[in-house]
């Protein structure tokens, strides 16, 4: 058993890596759910504000109103009889394995299966259930034309949930059911399915939403423009000058650097450090292959040992600084983050940028690197972490106790595997 | 004195003070009218409240979106607590000055100094459009790209209940266990929704009006979906856009505010201004220095919006994925090294360790 503070901190330092991963899952299942929706069958209606839609809508798209007028209602209706009779028609013709695009209901959230080999078993089951449905589909929006009063189908969707999740792609609805439906309602209704993959390319953003849009992206963009004007320059020499005047007037004995600065600044050199120290190995180990190559490395090697001792120098002054003066100490539990950590950014553009990608796998590939950098960046933590607690222990016990054994292995596993592997311990015992 | 500060420098127009902080305050979350501006440079306490709960606003750490997802959390605590957090954060971030903390924690007074302490927090770093970008409306697809998106959304950490006794170290093993399940969770269900991304840009090309976007964000193509919460996403762009323009104001004004914040505080001021002349160039330089660091790691960082393009498709600005995958292989590789050489320490530290025990033999797992 380890001892109780020690405890405390190992515990607590992994809960708190378990917690930022629990929050990023969080996050991702948040957004997984808004995409998987759109993949799935749904009506587009465009915010009431706009006018009727252009010509390349394609008369097959609802249109936009909410309520549709009675003129409407009677062209749907016959529509819809013209469709049943073609459904019936093509439902004669199909054969297992065929998909075919059927009426749909307002489909909201139903989801529907992507494997064709089951639809026409569902069809026959379906048959039987039309009269028994009464539940909503789940988390139906509210926000679709009430007018339809059709029941809203169910389909036995729950199964479907993980072959969705395997590999979603565009879905076709299922057929059966909503053939049955058909012919009993005579609400209008959408001719024809819509689903991203078919459709998709006939979206046209509204007129305010195009505005508003693009006023955000010129306001953010003057932002990086305002930063270098003469007024700009008078404003920054004020800004100083009263940063001074606080630091003067501070009222604290022996001011100086302050316990968030020093943190801030010692950041600063420990990412200074491992670039060094990388870009010194890459020096190293590169082949020079003439006397050019070789004479370039040399001045690298230089310059970062010249970089390198104006850094050391800098570590003993804040080291000092620290020594010396009575600094702030920092304020119990964990400091509200405040200072925003990206200071890299004061001079970039404010305003969204774009990141270009070109096929799904570079995009997988590069969100996958990432999460493994991030990934090691809180083992190397956590590395630093138990080193300085659990080395003190394996040295301080003794070893010809019974526990220590075990405490080695375990600390070897954690510290050198990762946690993954472990060794095995004999005793090496002369043969008799 | 103050009073004829108010009434403009000479030079300035009439009323350019007014209109510079009433810009401000409107960028600002939480701002407060111009009067109480005014009425905290004569550290009237009426004035107070407000400037604790605006200070209160900017310093603490917003809630992922979905702000009321925890429900331990209030929406909005007390006077007294956000009195208390006010101090802490400041004093973390260095506030130079003593009088702050010495300040009622009942909120009742010291409009003045927490005057100051708003105009400190503003001549010190960008702290408006940090501000801003913390609250930015996004209509495009993001993957987050820098740890600094994961941590500034973690939101106020929850109480936790520690362990109190001693754990075996069994239980260690196990945690870690946890974790490497988790990520490799985690990376599942990135892929897949990289999978769907990269599906939804593609069947909604040539749809965005912009044409150097050319497809639609998944924000966008839920306007089609749900209306009600398009319309939502256009007021909070139409806000958004009101507190860009006042932003855009009070920096054309702001000398004007600085001015007036420089005068009218009495004696101790006047004595130290000669004072400062001089440390203003040294100060310029190691801010920029610090800045300069930084420069480096820049590219990975902050928020951008992913965009599909194929990639024969050339020029136009923004940061090709091929690219930034080469930083972070190299950043990967740099950080394995790092790691394997941590776990080479321990491994020569154990082997010394070990060395109190002779006679046994330690079988290392395959695969090393």
């Amino acid at each position: 058993m380890l001892p109780a503070d020690c405890s405390r901190r190992l515990v607590a330092e992994l809960r708190d890596a378990l917690d930022a991963c629990a929050e990023r899952q969080r996050q991702l299942e948040r957004s997984l759910r808004v995409s998987r929706r759109l993949l799935r069958t749904w009506e587009p209606e465009t915010p009431a504000a706009e006018p009727a839609p252009g010509p390349e809508t394609n008369e097959e798209v609802p249109p936009p109103a909410c309520t549709p007028s009675r003129q409407e209602l009677k062209e749907l209706e016959l529509l819809t009889q013209a469709l049943e009779k073609a459904v019936r028609v093509r439902k004669s013709m199909s054969k297992a394995g065929e998909r075919h695009k059927a009426l749909s209901l307002k489909s909201g959230d139903a989801a529907t299966s992507a494997s064709t080999a089951s639809a026409p078993s569902r069809a026959s089951s379906q048959a039987g259930s039309q009269a028994s449905e009464t539940k909503p589909p789940r988390g139906a929006h509210q926000t679709t034309v009430p007018a339809r009063g059709l029941p809203e189908g169910r389909l036995p969707s729950v199964g479907d949930r993980t072959r969705m999740a395997r590999g979603a792609r565009a879905t076709k609805p299922g057929p059966g059911l909503r053939d049955q439906q058909i012919t009993a309602s005579a609400a209008p209704q959408a001719p024809e399915a819509f689903t991203l993959k078919e459709k998709g390319i006939l979206l046209k953003l509204p007129m305010a939403y195009r505005k508003a849009a693009s006023q955000n992206s010129r306001l953010w963009a003057q932002f990086s423009s305002t930063q270098t004007s003469d007024s700009r320059d008078a404003a920054t020499t004020a800004k100083t000058q009263f940063l001074q005047k606080m630091k003067m007037t501070s009222g604290w004995p022996g001011s100086g650097l302050s316990a968030a600065e020093v943190e801030a600044e010692v950041g600063l050199l420990r990412k200074a450090c491992s670039l060094l120290r990388w870009r010194m190995e890459e020096e190293l180990s590169a082949d020079p292959a003439d006397w050019m190559q070789e004479y370039h490395c040399l001045l690298t090697l230089e310059g970062l040992q010249a970089i390198t001792g104006r850094c050391l120098h800098r570590v003993q002054e804040l080291r000092a600084a620290v020594a010396g003066q009575q600094l702030k100490p920092w304020p119990e539990g964990r400091c509200p983050r405040a200072s925003m950590p990206c200071e890299g950014r004061t001079d970039s553009s404010w305003s969204p940028q774009l990141l270009l990608y070109s096929s799904t796998k570079e995009l997988q590939t590069l969100a996958a690197l990432r999460l493994r950098v991030a990934m090691l960046e809180q083992q190397i933590h956590l590395e630093k972490v138990l080193m300085a607690e659990l080395f003190p222990l394996v040295s301080t016990r003794d070893p010809q106790g019974p526990s220590w054994l075990v405490l080695c292995r375990a600390v070897h596993s954690l510290l050198c595997e990762g946690g993954e592997r472990f060794l095995t311990i004999l005793r090496d015992e002369p043969a008799d | 004195m103050g009073r004829r500060r108010l009434r403009g420098h000479r030079g300035d127009a009439v009323g350019a003070l007014p209109e510079a902080i009433a810009a401000l305050s409107q960028t600002l979350p939480a701002g407060p009218s111009p009067e109480i501006f005014r009425r905290a440079k004569f550290d009237r306490p009426e004035a107070a409240p407000a400037l604790w709960q605006l200070l209160f606003r900017v310093l603490s750490p917003l809630p992922a979106d979905g702000a009321s997802a925890s429900p331990a959390s209030p929406t909005s605590p007390a006077l007294e607590a956000q009195v208390h957090l006010v101090k802490s954060a400041l004093r973390s971030q260095g506030y130079p000055r003593r009088a702050l903390a010495q300040l009622p924690e009942d909120g009742s007074q010291g409009s003045r100094e927490l005057l100051l302490a708003l105009a400190w927090l503003l001549a010190r770093g960008p702290l408006l459009e940090q501000l801003l970008a913390q609250t930015r409306v996004r209509l495009g697809d993001e993957i987050p790209l820098c740890e600094c998106e994961a941590l500034a959304s973690a939101g106020p950490l929850p109480p936790r209940q520690e362990a109190d006794g001693p754990v075996d170290i069994r239980h260690l093993q196990w945690l870690m266990g946890k974790l490497r399940f988790q990520w490799r969770n985690l990376i599942t269900s990135q892929q897949e929704q990289c999978a769907l991304l990269g599906k939804i840009h593609s069947y909604t090309r040539g749809c965005h009006s912009d044409r150097s976007l050319g497809h639609l964000s998944v924000a966008e193509t839920e306007l089609f979906r749900d209306p009600e919460g398009g319309r939502q996403l256009l007021q909070r762009l139409e806000s958004e856009n009101a507190r860009l323009e006042a932003a855009l104001v009070w920096w054309r004004q702001e000398l004007v505010f600085w001015k007036w914040m420089a005068g009218g505080w009495g004696p101790e001021w006047t004595a130290v201004q000669r004072a400062s002349q001089e440390a203003v160039g040294r100060e310029l330089a190691t801010l920029q220095r610090a800045w300069e660091q930084g420069e480096a790691l820049a590219q990975t960082h902050g928020p951008r919006r992913l965009v599909k393009r194929d990639a024969g498709a050339s020029g136009g600005p923004g940061l090709r994925a091929a690219e930034l995958i080469g930083v972070l292989r190299s950043r990967e590789t740099c950080l394995e090294a790092v790691l394997g050489r941590l776990q080479t320490r321990c491994w020569q530290e154990l082997t010394r360790l070990a060395g109190a025990r002779p006679g046994l033999l330690w079988i290392l797992p395959p695969g090393r």
